[in-house]
């Protein structure tokens, strides 16, 4: 096999790798996604505000990125807030970071009134814009892959969960779990169809996969107990949905340390795992388990190499390498790719290369260079 | 187990509504308000602390003891501050960047508080440039930075390279903590101090403060 510096020009482009590994099936080699919000902005030097501002600017920014890293896939705007703002949420924008709730909109139970919860994602609020983007992102890659589009796109939902912690306020969400946990059930329940249309319309408009993000349900954050009563239902909820109504590939990141619920959260029916800074050969051997039961439908993991930190959260757990994207050495992320591609790839799962959380602002060009090589050198499927 | 067994055990149970109820009472039966603070609230707390550590407890647990230590420090407070005497220093505090996480902030502030600190508590999610905003107009003489996530205590480098590119670092001593948060962590980023809790979060600051000439 022949690897060209472009990806136009390869054999097997990033859309057959990527969405072949989604699907359990192996193309040339490993690919590698790691959810490159900042790796495009800081290449293009734009602040994540200017391309809120300019999504024609977002658009460039994924485009270069991905032929300047040559990594597997592009994202839309990729976080929390279109919907949320839509459904009454007052936002703040901050000028390079991405937005933030700037005041709860639920305190009281009577609060749940002032929210829009039928949401149309053409018409509310920011929602278009996230659609816009994707609709350009598709025309650009088609365009630039000469008729073919060779990178895929994956887009991002907000699991019930999540949603409602953003609208409540983290701290009262995790009281209310504590108080009242019928009323978690009926906010869940309220929430989770504004991110489901706003799925389905990033499908329509061109989205080839999507991930969705949990990361207030972790054992960081509540008991395994509050996890399988409460937030998991609403997950394979969320997840069912989605594929049911757009047939996409699902990635779940379970954000954080999920060691003790991992068993649980791989019923939720995703495609594929984004693991959170976890243990890789845990987490592999988990899913082989669980698949072998019959209770999930793993084809692929992602993640492995330390965004931030390498650690979990509970100081406890062995990670393989004590490194990360924005502190190791090109060869430390190499070596590190190495041991997850093992893992993964020896359990007969695919692997898809990223790190354990989103690209975070500030790590090396020649450790996102790092991971890619990684894939090539270690990840070859001939 | 006597009165402050019992409010040890309210707290580590998050028991809001019984708590005021237990402090009052100990009060009556002549205990002192630094007494139910120290044997009775904060064994509580650290209690559990130790069994959030153990993932024996989670957030909405650890913030029902919380909201029990607040309730129990209103009528508290008064009493500890006045016999505290005040003018221990002054601190700012804040969970950096992009972490909404304040429980343990508060409580540090709370205990800084009665230890006769003069707190100026900036919440969670505080941009770097606003804290040293703070450092400018406060003149603390202890920064206390929190993060909860594994992926945001990296801005706390950041903070205290803000802090030195503005000048102020010298003239304060930065606390860092939370739960991913560790010694070796500390070290590694050029901070001055780092505590386990809310608790131990008070000693040191004093020590700290006690490193600074005025």
């Amino acid at each position: 096999m022949t690897y060209y510096m472009y990806s136009n020009t390869q054999e097997v482009t990033p859309y057959e790798r990527m969405m072949g590994s989604l699907n359990g099936e192996k193309t040339d080699r490993v690919p590698v996604h790691f959810y490159p919000r900042w790796a495009a902005l800081e290449y293009i030097g734009a602040t994540f505000k200017q391309t809120w501002d300019d999504p024609d600017l977002y658009v460039k920014g994924q485009i270069l990125a991905q032929e300047r890293f040559q990594y597997d896939c592009v994202i839309d705007y990729d976080m929390m807030g279109p919907v949320e703002e839509a459904i009454g949420a007052k936002l703040k924008y901050p000028e390079n970071d991405v937005p933030q709730i700037a005041e709860p909109l639920i305190k009281t139970k009577e609060d749940m009134k002032k929210g829009k919860w039928k949401l149309d994602p053409r018409k509310d609020g920011n929602m278009p814009k996230v659609l816009y983007v994707v609709r350009r992102l598709k025309e650009e890659l088609i365009k630039r892959g000469r008729g073919t589009q060779h990178v895929p796109i994956m887009t991002w939902g907000s699991c019930p969960s999540r949603t409602v912690a953003c609208l409540t306020g983290f701290k009262e969400w995790f009281l209310i779990v504590a108080r009242d946990p019928d009323w978690a059930v009926e906010l869940m329940e309220l929430a989770l169809d504004g991110w489901l249309q706003m799925v389905i319309a990033a499908w329509e408009a061109g989205a080839d996969c999507v991930w969705v993000n949990d990361p207030v349900s972790s054992r960081d954050c509540i008991s395994r107990d509050h996890y399988e009563k409460l937030t998991q239902p609403y997950e394979r909820k969320f997840i069912e949905a989605i594929r049911r109504e757009t047939g996409m590939n699902i990635t779940m990141h379970p954000c954080g340390n999920w060691h003790d619920r991992l068993d649980l959260v791989y019923q939720n029916q995703a495609d594929c795992y984004f693991l959170g800074p976890m243990d890789i050969e845990l987490c592999t051997q988990k899913a082989v388990e669980t698949n072998e039961k019959g209770l999930s439908r793993i084809k692929a993991l992602n993640g492995g190499i330390g965004a931030a930190t390498p650690d979990t959260t509970d100081g406890q757990t062995k990670c393989s390498y004590a490194t990360t994207m924005k502190r190791g050495k090109p060869a430390e992320i190499e070596e590190n790719g190495r041991v997850v591609i093992e893992a993964v790839e020896n359990a007969d799962l695919r692997c898809i290369l990223g790190t354990n959380c989103w690209d975070v602002k500030g790590s090396s060009y020649a450790n996102r260079d790092a991971m890619v090589y990684a894939a090539r050198k270690y990840g070859q499927y001939q | 187990m006597g009165i402050l067994g019992d409010i040890k055990n309210a707290i580590f149970d998050g028991e809001e509504n019984k708590i005021v109820e237990l402090v009052k009472k100990a009060l009556d039966e002549g205990q002192t308000a630094s007494e139910i603070q120290d044997k009775g609230l904060v064994e509580g707390l650290r209690a559990t602390g130790d069994a959030f550590e153990r993932g024996e407890k989670f957030i909405p647990e650890m913030l029902l003891s919380s909201e029990a230590m607040k309730r129990a420090m209103v009528i508290l407070k008064p009493l500890l501050v006045e016999g505290a005497g005040g003018g221990f220093g002054k601190a700012v505090l804040a969970t950096v960047e992009g972490d909404v996480h304040d429980i343990g902030l508060e409580l540090v502030g709370t205990m800084l508080e009665t230890a006769g600190f003069e707190v100026r508590n900036m919440g969670a999610d505080v941009p770097t440039e606003d804290i040293v905003e703070a450092v400018k107009e406060d003149k603390p003489h202890i920064v206390g930075l929190s993060a909860l996530l594994s992926n945001t205590m990296d801005i706390m480098p950041d903070v205290i390279e803000a802090l030195a590119v503005a000048g102020l670092r010298d003239s304060v001593k930065v606390m860092v903590g939370g739960a991913p948060v560790k010694q070796d962590f500390a070290d590694e980023i050029g901070a001055d101090g780092w505590a386990y809790d809310a608790a131990s979060a008070v000693p040191k600051a004093k020590e700290l403060r006690a490193q600074l000439s005025d």
